[in-house]
């Protein structure tokens, strides 16, 4: 009994009632760890201009770390974000590069990604190369890159995962869309470039041959929703990009023509309600990206407008679950966005971005239609099929406003220092074309009107 | 009463409004205040033409005429000289320039330039670094570099 008394544990004999951490911030302790280490961050880079390191000559250590909060209403966009917070999206890379001799460069980045379930964080090489090239006396450079290379791919390919480099929290999902990232990030290959820089501008060419990363991914958490893998078979890919002078003016036509295989051992896979789907085993999946990009700047604007005919073509691939039901596909997307600094440090950004997967069926209804169609032939020719499992099955019809997304935005910049950037940011959206399907991964419960609030904090060094 | 001070306030912001003309006329009638800087003995001509400064400014160009590196210095971003050198001598926006950087740093296709803290800093790394080049304040005299003057 006196033992008792004079426990520390005992509520009475001490100054504050200890109130338990995750009633003050109405979130998970997981959650307000992370948000410590932000803090820790944010007093660790605030007094610094520059954090690079030059270790001894010629090698350089650079990097980033980015992490967002994602609350939306409808859909879940990277982990649980519909009506409470959720922190599952942190980039983070680190690159060193070393100039042996004057025109030779060899550089490596490893990336780690979490992004709700789709990516977990584990690293990866995102490039790794050795780049050779001269510079001519009449102001022109021939070069070439060998190794894994970033894919020349419009404005903001080459530096994707840097947020620092992006326009808003996420690039426009549009052109620069999730499902096809790994795809579009970086391939393995050869490079040849060829930069011209003269008083009217700079123009320089970039061409790729090798094989995209497709065979290193899980197709079941791409766009695709199937359980096998993807093989890449070899592609091409390049960019022909102006830019005047002062760089005021941008202009690019990037191309591709990314080519898979769809192989599976399983003909079956278990659907989130529990209902057995059949898929193929085997397939062809071909991308052919074309965009055209154009910039703007004055000293406080900044004009961007890209606009993108996709083609997907896919053989053997034609299942209940595959949001592309045509073989031939001809998807669209374009975007407009103006950023104006109205003060130093300060940015403020809107856009319009619009994309349609399948550019003779704008709204999704005859898409919708093709999808129940199927749905309804699987349902009849699967005997001793219960009501339950019909409907669940008829869950997975992908409907109309799948089909679309038209997305408007309104972000506010602040930087902190030029190594540290915060940024807020709301999406207000009709579709779900790009959305993720790994956080939303039965179709018929996707709400085609979403909102998206975003906060970010990254560093870069 | 009231009248009065009226009166006083429009006196007032017009001299503001004239004394604001001056300054701005003054400093469109100004010389740069800044100027680019080499190690003494670096392979280049002056004067160096604009494209191929901003080249070197940019990272496209890592290499002198006689193949030896380029070593390239720069203040912090919000350094109120880096952003004349910027505008005044390259004729480009700093956040331009920035970007450039960014793209070689982060794509593995090049590397960014050396960040100093200070003007002194710069001095001495330019004195002392073969193939340097930098810039610094045009009223800072210094026998210690070599100036690069702009076509």
């Amino acid at each position: 009994m006196l033992f008792k008394q004079i426990s520390p544990h005992h509520y009475k004999y001490r100054l504050f009632r200890p109130i338990p951490i995750a009633h003050i911030f109405t979130v998970n302790p997981r959650t307000i760890a992370r948000k410590l280490g932000l803090i820790f961050l944010l007093s660790f880079s605030l007094n610094t201009n520059c954090l690079s390191f030059e270790l001894f000559d010629s090698v350089q250590i650079h990097g980033f770390v980015s992490q967002t909060m994602f609350l939306t209403s409808g859909n879940n966009m990277f982990g649980p974000s519909i009506s409470n917070p959720s922190f599952d999206f942190t980039e983070l890379g680190i690159n060193g590069s070393w100039s042996p001799i004057p025109n030779l460069l060899l550089s490596m980045q490893i990336i780690s990604r979490r992004a709700g379930n789709g990516y977990d964080g584990s690293p990866n090489v995102d490039f790794g190369l050795l780049d050779y090239s001269h510079y001519f006396e009449d102001d022109y450079k021939i070069g070439f890159r060998a190794g894994r290379i970033r894919i020349p791919y419009g404005l903001y390919n080459d530096t994707r995962d840097v947020a620092f480099t992006r326009p808003s929290i996420l690039l426009p999902q549009s052109v620069y869309f999730e499902g096809t990232r790994d795809f579009t990030i970086s391939a393995d290959g050869l490079l040849i470039y060829a930069e011209l820089l003269k008083p009217w501008g700079n123009l320089t060419l970039e061409l790729f041959g090798g094989y995209n990363r497709s065979n290193e991914l899980d197709a079941k958490f791409s766009f695709l929703s199937l359980p096998g893998n993807l093989e890449p078979n070899p592609g091409f890919s390049g960019r022909l990009n102006y830019e005047s002078y002062d760089a005021s003016l941008r202009f690019a036509l990037s191309g591709g023509y990314i080519p898979m295989d769809y192989k599976s051992s399983s003909s079956l896979i278990v659907g989130p309600t529990g209902t057995l789907i059949p898929t193929p085993t085997k397939g062809k999946l071909t991308f052919t990206p074309i965009l055209l990009s154009s910039q703007y700047n004055t000293d406080k604007w900044t004009f961007t407008s890209e606009y993108s005919p996709f083609f997907i073509n896919t053989s053997g691939l034609n299942t209940v679950v595959n949001p592309f039901a045509d073989s031939n596909n001809f998807a669209q997307s374009y975007y407009f966005q103006v950023a104006y600094r109205f003060a130093p440090k300060w940015e403020l950004m809107t856009r319009y971005d619009a994309m349609y997967t399948n550019s003779h069926d704008q709204n999704g209804k005859e898409s919708e239609l093709k999808s129940q169609y199927l749905i309804h032939q699987l349902i009849k020719n699967t005997p001793n099929l219960s009501s339950l499992e019909a409907y669940n099955l008829f869950q997975f019809a992908s409907p109309a406003h799948s089909h679309f997304a038209k997305t408007l935005t309104v972000g506010l910049r602040y930087d902190i220092s030029p190594m540290m950037m915060i940024r807020a940011e709301y999406n207000y959206i009709n579709g779900t074309a790009w959305l993720p399907t790994q956080g939303n991964p039965i179709p018929g419960e996707t709400k085609q009107y979403w909102d998206m609030f975003g906060l970010q904090v990254s560093i870069r060094f | 009463m009231p009248k009065i001070i009226s009166c006083y306030t429009y006196r007032f912001r017009n001299m503001a409004l004239l004394s604001l003309i001056l300054l701005f006329s003054g400093s469109m009638m100004a010389e740069e205040n800044v100027v680019a800087v080499v190690h003494y003995g670096t392979p280049v001509t002056t004067p160096i033409s604009r494209i191929r400064l901003s080249s070197i400014f940019s990272m496209r160009l890592t290499t002198w005429s006689d193949g030896s590196a380029i070593k390239v210095f720069v203040l912090p971003d919000d350094n109120p000289l880096n952003s004349s050198f910027c505008k005044q001598i390259l004729k480009l926006f700093p956040h331009q320039l920035r970007y450039a950087w960014d793209r070689l740093v982060y794509s593995g296709t090049g590397q960014a330039p050396v960040i100093l803290s200070s003007t002194q800093e710069m001095e001495n790394k330019i004195a002392n670094t073969p193939g340097a080049i930098g810039y610094l304040p045009k009223e800072k005299k210094d026998d210690n570099v070599a100036i690069l003057l702009v076509e």
